[in-house]
């Protein structure tokens, strides 16, 4: 799951990717808002974090330019007015929810996970496919009941691949959500990644398809 | 009663100018009345003693003294009213003895037929006119004339002397001038109203223009408009015109600052989430400090907001002008809420309601109020929250039902007077109802706590409204 956060104070941003980073996601900052609205426009992320107070371009326009060029991801904004006004036309400019400065860290995760289960369409903070488990709150992965023991980039990987079950998943689409942007990329690393995944899971749960990537099914 | 008659006049422009009008066309009727009146008497009276000098110079010129030394005269006289009886236009000729007596009745006109003049006892010198009054016959009144006539050439050798006397009835000298100042004042009276008539239309129609800005005015004040429309004389223009002016820069230093306050709250919060972050993400040791920090900035957040909001409403209160139309507000909100608690799947049903609906006062103000008291019920309800609105005179009634658990009646008490006494209290209680309570006493509503038929609480706001809709902008 790879999310971006725009916000301008340096010390914020740097809690802020601290601690989503410390949550299992893969992390890009952006410090205004034309930066911001430029990679939220051009990268494929999962969410968004979106300071409504910015430099150079305000967020409520950078969201409006999203969803004017037709960018669904999920935004969630962060406002330093707690007036109702400020929040209305947050949401009227097409945030999926939002968030009054100072806030809880833990709280900013909650609500980042509900967005992202949302847009994909799962009702619970429980992931499952068959004997598998992920709970997104505590990014932990249990088959039968028996925990894995992951790494981040493992742990990445196998998220993405629940929250698109059922799904063909290419394998630029794996890289493109598991790594922030400045990351030095190499595709032929996810490989290993599901490789050592196929190791820890029950066989027949990640499908190769050929020529297009992978995709996670529960065994019939 | 003259106290309150010199106060309306003082007070009252239209009086003052209708007051002036209406001495000025009085006074000067009556000096036409008066002295047309008088012109045309004395214009009367002029003719009527010419007339009666030319019946004495025709009487003394015709006046011969026969053979038997008795006054006769050569020709009568042309006038025919003098041989009619009692025509009113008669002359007299008395011989004036030596010893000053008279001997009246001498010669008469036909027109006297039987009466003889009774005259006062006057001489006139020589060649001198006298005016009387006398009683003539029938008791009518006769304006006369009179003169001396000395006849040295005599049958007998001795001088005589007559009065020579030419009367009228006063009649024909007062009829004129009764008819012609009855014809006189029904012209000036019809003069006169019509004068009055004319002067009301100006006045009315003049101080017109001050009538439509005070209506103009009234609508500012209530909202209706946000500032001065229509078209004015010039002479007003410039006063609208500079109360316009007056009114935008108003609003616009309201708007600077709101976002003057936006931009503190801003600078503030930001490092604020800098530290409660860094707080949270410190050493485990020093949970005590972390908590204590964590907490301390979340009533710092929560007393920023609420000043915050209260400085703005302060400014907002006051200003003239300012009308939200409720629906949009409410559509808005109702959007937000049902992205805000998704994941609930809430149902927020806003009952039908009027579109003419509007709140007198702020957008900013009447947001604050609605999203605290939705936000409320949202929180609180199970599965559904009913919104209504409906106006009742002058006031806006806004209700909020939930079917959550409710409240009970000795802690809805505390809530509402938690808001009243805001400097006492936490700002920003746990249902953000301190904030609505504080704003709505502020516009001169209220907040009244209710078991709602769903179940659980109702909210019933009240504010200063509107229910006409505004004018349509040209």
């Amino acid at each position: 799951m790879r999310i971006l956060i725009v916000e301008d104070e340096p010390t914020l941003q740097a809690q802020l990717a601290e601690g989503l980073g410390a949550a299992g996601y893969a992390v890009d900052t952006a410090g205004n808002g034309v930066d911001g609205h430029s990679q939220g426009d051009t990268e494929p992320y999962d969410a968004v974090v979106l300071d409504l107070g910015l430099p150079q371009m305000d967020g409520i326009t950078v969201l409006r330019k999203w969803r004017t060029a037709g960018r669904t991801m999920p935004v969630l904004i962060l406002t330093a007015r707690d007036g109702w006004h400020e929040k209305v036309a947050g949401i009227d400019a097409g945030a999926d929810d939002y968030l009054t400065k100072p806030f809880h860290m833990e709280e900013l995760l909650a609500r980042l996970r509900a967005l992202i289960r949302r847009a994909g369409g799962h009702a619970s903070a429980e992931l499952c496919c068959g004997p598998l488990t992920l709970d997104t709150r505590n990014q932990r992965a249990t088959v039968d009941g028996q925990a894995l023991t992951l790494t981040s980039h493992e742990y990445r990987v196998l998220a993405y691949l629940m929250h698109h079950r059922d799904q063909v998943v290419s394998r630029s689409d794996l890289v493109e959500h598991i790594y922030a942007q400045d990351f030095d990329r190499d595709s032929n690393t996810v490989e290993v990644f599901i490789a050592r995944l196929r190791k820890k899971l029950p066989p027949g749960l990640i499908e190769t398809v050929r020529g297009l990537g992978y995709r996670l099914t529960a065994p019939q | 009663m003259k106290h309150l008659a010199s106060h309306g006049l003082q007070k009252s422009l239209r009086l003052r100018l209708l007051a002036g009008t209406l001495f000025w066309i009085a006074a000067s009727i009556i000096a036409a009345g008066w002295g047309l009146g008088n012109l045309f008497q004395r214009h009367v009276e002029a003719q009527f003693h010419a007339e009666l000098k030319t019946h004495l110079d025709q009487l003394t010129a015709q006046l011969t003294l026969d053979d038997k030394g008795l006054p006769t005269l050569a020709l009568p006289l042309s006038d025919p009213r003098l041989s009619r009886p009692y025509s009113g236009c008669y002359w007299q000729i008395d011989e004036i003895k030596a010893d000053a007596s008279a001997a009246s009745g001498l010669l008469r006109s036909r027109s006297l037929w039987d009466h003889v003049l009774a005259v006062p006892p006057d001489t006139p010198a020589n060649g001198e006119i006298h005016q009387h009054r006398i009683v003539g016959p029938e008791g009518k009144a006769l304006g006369m004339v009179e003169r001396s006539v000395r006849i040295d050439d005599t049958p007998d050798g001795k001088p005589r002397s007559y009065r020579l006397i030419a009367a009228a009835d006063e009649s024909l000298m007062t009829e004129p001038v009764a008819s012609f100042s009855g014809a006189l004042w029904l012209a000036l009276v019809v003069l006169g109203i019509g004068l009055v008539l004319a002067a009301l239309v100006q006045v009315f129609v003049g101080l017109a223009p001050l009538r439509k800005l005070h209506a103009a005015l009234g609508k500012v004040r209530s909202g209706e408009t946000p500032q001065l429309d229509g078209d004015f004389p010039a002479e007003i223009m410039p006063l609208v015109d500079e109360f316009n002016t007056v009114l935008a820069q108003n609003a616009e230093v309201v708007e600077r600052a709101r976002t003057q306050a936006g931009n503190l709250a801003h600078a503030l919060k930001t490092p604020l989430s800098v530290l409660a972050n860094a707080a949270t993400s410190a050493n485990p040791q020093q949970n005590e400090l972390a908590r204590l920090v964590v907490d301390q900035v979340d009533t710092a957040r929560k007393q920023v907001d609420y000043h915050l909001t209260r400085a703005q409403a302060a400014a907002t209160t006051r200003m003239p002008g300012t009308r939200t139309p409720l629906l949009p507000i409410i559509d808005g909100l109702v959007r937000a809420m049902q992205r805000i608690h998704a994941e609930r799947a809430l149902e927020l049903r806003v009952q039908p309601m009027p579109e003419t609906l509007a709140f007198r006062g702020d957008a900013h103000d009447l947001q604050e109020m609605l999203g605290n008291l939705l936000d409320n019920a949202c929180k609180w309800a199970s599965h559904r929250v009913e919104i209504n609105a409906a106006s009742n005179g002058d006031q806006l009634l806004i209700t909020f039902d939930d079917d959550g658990q409710g409240l009970a009646a000795e802690q809805r008490e505390s809530v509402i007077q938690r808001g009243v006494r805001a400097d006492e209290k936490v700002s920003g209680s746990g249902l953000g109802l301190a904030i609505v309570a504080d704003l709505t006493q502020m516009y001169g509503g209220g907040v009244v706590l209710q078991d709602s038929p769903l179940g659980g609480l109702r909210v019933v706001l009240t504010l200063p409204g509107l229910t006409r809709p505004a004018p349509a902008r040209p």
